[in-house]
């Protein structure tokens, strides 16, 4: 299968001193769910930028759909990937929800019909049609999340890019945007999220890329970056207190010793008979 | 002589109760009004953050609520254009025609519209109103009243070394002068209490001020909220490490939170603008504008309206002439 992204030798530097991202080589396949970790300034947020073309990169390749990202066709990769940030106020730049949500639509320059069309849609999609003319600062905080996602859903990306999504919501609002994750996983769209939640990303993602000191040093499923000890310690990752509880288990003989790793509560019921 | 001094004594009196009302904190009326409306709205964060203050004082500001009430005003509906338009037309009406009669009418009318059918509580619409009222009315004393060291005038008043007199058509110029700058500030008001910022700069963008302008417009608009939540952020946290104990204290402290202010809006900005290009950003900010309609009661309403301003002035004219 041809990936949608190829990412050959990517560097970038903010300063001469210190390169930010050193050398990253990653294929994108169609559909994946992939979770990037990383503690911070590991170069995720940079790699996000680079990937969406914000920043360029100082030496490596982008190909999009096999075809090769210059200056030219930087905007094609803006079109097939969206970007949803950590903090929302620093993304909703318009005056009004439905004018925020039909900023990236219109810079798509769609015909109007399109762009109200679309705008419709994702405001649905995300659950928040009646805060249509609202302006951002009578949002909570949760509220603005949901709109920051809708401007991406209005994209209709290949790729939408979640830089650390959970950051500052409250239980109730981590749960929908789980549930949006699930929405969006059920229609098969491509989603990198980036995440200091080993828990959900051990739970949720089916690969699992770990970002240190601006290279990857892991790129695997889940299972296996948490069950490796050594990339865990050289990023400073915590494992996944499911991974630890049925590690336990097995030592003490109470579940079978199989290579079957449970994610959920539910789960591991089940493997437990 | 007594009606004058009367007269004299009544507006010097509403002079100081207005001055005194503009000074008291006016503001944290605002926010207690607010309050209850938010409830209506479920405006979760204004709501908390509203109760958070409680105990200290408020932080909001003239542009908050006057902000706040364009948002919940019941005639938003209403065509942005019309609205713009129709206020513009009577402020440039009442003081061409410069009429008491017409300046009345338009006083209570933009009022009616304002309070009655926008919804915004009376006292809320008066409290925001007070403002312009103390610098109209210190504008509009010195037009009545002359200094002089002989009693002059029809009416004065002896104040050991000199005499304040004024006369009937003094006073009438004065009546007259702020019953017209009172009807311009409530025709413009009746539009900024209905019409939130982003409608009217879109007015703005649709009878084409330059580009640049109207972009700066809508992007100072969004920023002043997010700047103003940094430093309402910074101001509170600096308060609950005791940088406002004193007064030495609090100058530092505000001086810390101000520059600190500005290599935030530094950083921000430029997260903003990554997330600007991220979505395609091409030089020119682009977003959707939905119409909304103009109703025949609009339509209706302003040319009655105008029909009426001059019905006025003839009625005026003929009773001065007839």
């Amino acid at each position: 299968m041809e990936p949608i992204i190829r990412i050959r030798d990517l560097h970038y530097a903010y300063n001469e001193q210190k390169m930010a991202l050193n050398g990253i080589d990653l294929d994108i396949y169609e559909g994946e769910k992939i979770a990037v970790i990383g503690s911070n300034g590991a170069g995720k947020s940079t790699f996000f930028l680079n990937l969406n073309g914000v920043l360029s990169p100082e030496s490596g390749e982008i190909r999009y759909r096999d075809t090769l990202i210059t200056k030219k066709n930087l905007n094609d990769l803006r079109r097939a990937i969206g970007i949803v940030f950590q903090d929302a106020d620093n993304q909703i730049i318009a005056s009004t929800v439905e004018a925020e949500v039909s900023f990236g639509p219109m810079n798509m320059k769609l015909p109007l019909d399109e762009v109200r069309s679309r705008v419709d849609e994702a405001l649905a999609y995300m659950n928040i049609s009646t805060f249509r003319d609202r302006p951002p600062h009578y949002l909570s905080g949760g509220e603005k999340k949901r709109v920051s996602i809708a401007d991406i859903i209005a994209m209709k990306t290949d790729i939408i890019v979640f830089d650390e999504p959970t950051a500052a919501l409250d239980p109730l609002n981590a749960a929908m945007l789980e549930e949006v994750l699930n929405k969006l996983e059920a229609e098969g769209k491509t989603m990198l999220i980036s995440t200091h939640d080993v828990d959900f990303a051990y739970r949720w993602t089916n690969r699992a890329i770990v970002f240190c000191g601006g290279r990857i040093i892991a790129d695997d499923t889940p299972q296996n970056v948490f069950r490796n000890e050594d990339i865990l310690n050289r990023a400073s990752l915590k494992r996944p207190t499911m991974l630890d509880v049925y590690d336990i288990l097995r030592e003490k003989g109470l579940a079978p010793d199989l290579e079957v790793f449970p994610k959920t509560p539910a789960q591991l019921k089940a493997i437990l008979g | 002589m007594q009606l004058g001094y009367f007269l004299f004594m009544l507006a010097l009196a509403l002079a100081v109760t207005i001055l005194i009302r503009g000074m008291s904190p006016l503001r944290a009326h605002a926010a207690e009004e607010g309050h209850d409306h938010e409830h209506e709205h479920e405006h979760d964060h204004e709501h908390d953050r509203k109760h958070k203050h409680k105990l200290g004082h408020s932080h909001d500001t003239g542009v908050f609520s006057i902000d706040y009430y364009a948002y919940i005003s019941a005639i938003r509906d209403w065509n942005p254009m019309f609205k713009v338009f129709f206020s513009l037309a009577v402020l440039i009406a009442v003081i061409a025609i410069n009429s008491l009669y017409v300046s009345l009418f338009v006083l209570i009318t933009m009022g009616f519209l304002t309070v009655v059918r926008g919804r915004i509580p009376l006292h809320q619409y008066i409290s925001t109103l007070t403002i312009p009222i103390v610098f109209v009315l210190v504008g509009s004393l010195t037009i009545a009243l002359s200094f002089a060291r002989q009693p002059l005038g029809q009416y004065n008043l002896h104040l050991g070394f000199f005499y304040i007199y004024t006369s009937d058509a003094d006073l009438l110029r004065m009546v007259n002068l702020m019953a017209k700058a009172m009807a311009a500030v409530s025709a413009l008001f009746m539009m900024t209490l209905s019409t939130p910022s982003g409608e009217i700069i879109s007015v703005m963008r649709k009878v084409h001020v330059p580009r640049l302008i109207v972009e700066l417009m809508n992007m100072i608009y969004r920023y002043i909220f997010v700047i103003m939540e940094t430093n309402r952020k910074m101001h509170d946290s600096a308060e609950s490490r005791l940088g406002y104990v004193d007064y030495r204290t609090s100058v530092k402290s505000f001086s810390g939170t101000a520059s600190n202010l500005l290599v935030v809006s530094l950083k921000k900005a430029n997260a903003y603008y990554d997330a600007l290009i991220s979505r395609g950003y091409n030089g020119e900010l682009l977003f959707l504008e939905r119409e909304k309609k103009m109703d025949r009661e609009q339509t209706v309403l302003g040319v009655v309206y105008f029909l009426c301003i001059v019905v006025l002035f003839a009625v005026q004219k003929a009773a001065l002439f007839g």
